[in-house]
């Protein structure tokens, strides 16, 4: 006898399934399933927004709240991707314009948005909550004066470090008087000064505004008045944190931060005057997140701060804390999970700036619940990285750039390939790497014998040989997103491991030895990869097939190839097209 | 032999996407590596405790089949080291054609009118290796914005430049690789180069190497593991030596000695 439970009972049941993973799983059992569950999704994650299209999601989920979608590689954060390259939201805010009347929340990363887009968004989704525009361009204030005067629903509106045309600081007062909803706030991107009174009026109406951050050209002697507004901020991102000498500003911040006894999240800290800090001491003992990334104070204040954070969980610091104040963290931070140190000079090794291993390897060994590591230094060894692997096995993230490319282990002069290899080792459930230093293609035999969980992988400057490609693709077998630049590895390792890239998400490939010939055999093999060869300075000649490329994007897709591809990108398509 | 890194000049398509690279530069070779000192015990050389180091060793079951050619010719302890200048060996000075160190015209620099110092990859301050390191912008543009406001405001506090000058001294700070502390140097009690090189040797003699005494400078001669380099009014990085000692004077901001992996013999 077959039981099969009643279809509302069914979604019922999925309704507490909220993963997208789990989703996916459960789509897959049957046929009805499947169908129960695509009428009852409600989020929808695209990770490549050139990977479907909207025509495709709508169809298979017609009942979205939320979408995210994101665009341009990673890559693109460090200007690898010329201008013009894609990731327009355009045609996908049409069409769920036209298809999702109901949707609520739309997330972009790496995206270009027009105002057009968003005056259609604010137009056409009566219940519209949360816009999050991750490293998004494209737009202006204009089209945020459109979200603030029409979205009468809006909770969240987050412009997180995307570049925005700054025309007006008036965009603020476009939100209507009866307006209340807004829960969260972040324009800390934004170059030129608001409207202090229209946010003032804001902070003023919004009595559930639980995040603030503000930008630059806020000043420190407003922060008090909008705090005494807000008391009950959980996240505050500051403006520029000095003022001059006003004792006046300082007591005023100082009685303000008093107040504010929700607060978990700091952030903001430009142009950090330290005579300023003790104003907000008194909700350190609550931190549980702190970003002092912008802030150029010097060890001992950074210390000193440290010091009254028992709580904190993230940090993001420049690397004027010093292995010192890595040592004060790894003392009094049990709980910190993620640090994420920044060089505050690019190339020079800063003579007054004493950050070494040392100080990475005390917090792997001072915080036993430490998952995601950034670091940013200019020397390491493979005894330090082997003593970090052996702290910290239940590392998931991490990510050091060492900023010599191929520097070698400091002491011993040789490649740091033991080192990453025993983070891989021990680290099983390590999802993110990023790799520095001088390698050679062991690392990458190591890292393809271990790395069973590794989802994302940076290589730069680093191997001999395609072998280590090979490693990579041959066994990593959770491997989605792979990124490479200025690395020896070719066609050999790339063609002989074509199947692989079908399970991935995306490939990145620029300053290596892929030839175009390459190219177009991966292309002609693996017709649902959409093979991408961009060639900025138009030396490509795609009839010699062993010139080599300067960068390459190859990501699967079920949406064929895509239609909105710059002059500069060459697919087989397009050359076949041509010699028609 | 060396083993060749990256790409090839002179191939179409190869180079880093508008990141003007010039054709000289490109050519990336590795290192020395010390592959027959492979088995030397870390616990030797390090600080950490460490006890299983031998994970790593050569067994057989890893090993693909992959003959790794690290280059050979390691540099050995007995090696003098010496500052290099632009008067050294011609394999340090760049492909491209003559130059003149002394046209220093706009403050991009130009490869082709400057002669900058070599390295494997960029040298600090250039901005021929694009998007590395790997900050994104608004990280970044805070970076320059902080180094920009201390210069301005060490500008602003003395009259003439970053380094302390009075007329009588012209102190300029020297930082090498691999070394977090610097010194610094008053150009001014020198005459030329090789005084400079002599007091440069004697002050960092304890890091370079455990033997004995070098000797009287070779700034001239030898290959060295060191280049001398300083940084000029526009914020480059060149190589010591190219022009007169007094025009060096005048534009010379800071010192660094770097340590030169392209050795050759």
């Amino acid at each position: 006898m077959v039981y099969s439970l009643p279809e509302e009972v069914l979604e019922h049941v999925f309704s507490f399934i909220t993963s997208d993973k789990d989703r996916n799983v459960v789509s897959v059992v049957c046929k009805s399933w499947y169908e129960i569950e695509r009428w009852c999704r409600r989020k929808v994650f695209i990770g490549n927004c050139y990977a479907v299209s909207p025509a495709i999601m709508i169809r298979r989920f017609p009942e979205v709240r939320s979408v995210e979608l994101k665009g341009k590689p990673h890559f693109a954060d460090f200007n690898l991707v010329p201008e013009g390259w894609g990731g327009y939201a355009c045609s996908w805010i049409d069409e769920m314009s036209r298809s999702y009347p109901w949707l609520e929340e739309i997330r972009l990363k790496r995206m270009v948005i027009t105002d057009e887009s968003l005056e259609l968004i604010s137009t056409s989704f009566k219940n519209f909550r949360v816009l999050v525009l991750s490293s998004c361009e494209g737009f202006s204030t204009d089209g945020l004066s459109a979200i603030a005067a029409n979205c009468r629903n809006l909770r969240e509106l987050d412009l997180q470090e995307s570049e925005v045309m700054d025309l007006s600081g008036h965009w603020l007062s476009h939100f209507p008087d009866t307006f209340t909803s807004l829960e969260s706030l972040n324009m800390s991107c934004l170059g030129s000064e608001v409207s202090f009174s229209a946010l003032e009026r804001l902070v003023a109406m919004s009595p559930n505004l639980k995040t603030l951050r503000l930008n630059r050209a806020v000043p420190l002697g407003k922060l008090s008045t909008l705090l005494q507004q807000a008391p009950q901020l959980v996240e505050l991102g500051t403006g520029a944190y000095s003022s001059g000498i006003r004792s006046d500003v300082y007591s005023a911040l100082s009685k303000a931060f008093l107040g504010c006894k929700e607060l978990k999240g700091l952030s903001g800290f430009w142009d950090v005057d330290p005579s300023y800090l003790p104003a907000f001491f008194s909700v350190c003992s609550r931190l549980t997140t702190l970003n002092l990334s912008y802030a150029t104070i010097r060890s001992p204040d950074i210390t000193k701060v440290i010091n009254l954070c028992p709580n904190l969980q993230r940090l993001l610091v420049l690397d004027h804390i010093e292995d010192s104040g890595l040592n004060a963290l790894a003392l009094s931070c049990k709980n910190l999970q993620e640090l994420r140190v920044f060089p505050s000079d690019m190339y020079v090794a800063d003579a007054n700036v004493t950050l070494t291993e040392q100080g990475l390897v005390s917090v792997t060994q001072g915080c036993p619940k430490l998952q995601s590591v950034l670091y940013f230094c200019h020397q390491m060894s493979n005894s330090a990285l082997i003593t970090i692997a052996k702290n910290r096995p239940n590392l998931t993230c991490f990510r050091l750039c060492i900023i010599e490319p191929r520097t070698p282990d400091y002491l011993t002069h040789e490649p740091l390939d033991i080192g990453f290899g025993a983070i891989v080792k021990h680290c099983k459930n390590l999802s993110r790497l990023s790799l520095s230093g001088l390698l050679t293609d062991r690392v990458f035999e190591y890292i393809g014998t271990h790395a069973k969980k590794l989802d994302m992988l940076s290589i730069a400057f680093a191997g001999d040989s395609d072998l280590g490609l090979h490693h990579v693709l041959s066994g990593c077998e959770s491997l989605k997103k792979l990124e490479i630049r200025d690395c020896p590895f070719g066609d050999t390792a790339l063609l002989a491991n074509v199947a692989k890239l079908a399970t991935m998400r995306s490939l990145w490939m620029s300053s290596c030895a892929v030839s175009i010939g390459a190219c177009k055999i991966l292309s002609r093999k693996m017709p649902m990869l959409n093979v991408e060869v961009i060639d900025e300075n138009g030396t490509l000649n795609p009839k010699l097939d062993n010139c080599l490329v300067e960068k390459l994007y190859v990501y699967r897709t079920v949406a064929g190839p895509r239609s909105d591809m710059p002059g500069y990108i060459w697919t087989m398509d397009r050359d076949s097209a041509n010699k028609i | 032999m060396d083993v060749t890194l990256g790409l090839l000049p002179g191939i179409p398509g190869a180079g880093d996407g508008g990141g003007g690279v010039p054709p000289g530069g490109s050519i990336l070779t590795k290192s020395k590596n010390k592959e027959n000192n492979h088995n030397m015990s870390i616990e030797d050389s390090s600080p950490y405790p460490v006890d299983d180091n031998d994970d790593y060793d050569d067994g057989g079951d890893l090993k693909l089949g992959l003959g790794l050619s690290i280059g050979g010719g390691l540099k050995t302890k007995e090696e003098s080291f010496r500052i290099l200048t632009s008067q050294d060996s011609p394999i340090l000075k760049p492909s491209c054609s003559s130059s003149s160190s002394s046209s220093s015209s706009s403050s991009s620099s130009i490869v082709g009118t400057k002669r900058t110092a070599i390295h494997s990859v960029s040298p600090p301050n250039a901005t021929s290796v694009v998007g590395w390191p790997p900050i994104r912008k608004a990280h970044r543009v805070s970076i320059l914005a902080n180094r920009n406001k201390s210069e301005l405001e060490e500008f602003s506090s003395r009259p003439k430049t970053k380094n302390i000058t009075n007329g009588h001294h012209l102190t300029v700070k020297v930082n090498m690789d691999g070394t977090l502390i610097g010194r610094k140097v008053d150009l001014y009690a020198h005459t030329s180069y090789e005084t400079l090189a002599q007091t440069l040797e004697n002050m960092f003699y304890g890091r370079w190497s455990s033997t004995e005494a070098i000797g009287s400078s070779r700034l001239l001669d030898g290959t060295s593991e060191f280049v001398l380099t300083y940084e000029d009014k526009d914020g480059d990085w060149m190589l010591v030596g190219d022009v007169p000692w007094q025009m060096f004077l005048s534009s010379v901001k800071r010192l660094r000695i770097h340590r030169n992996p392209k050795m050759q013999h």
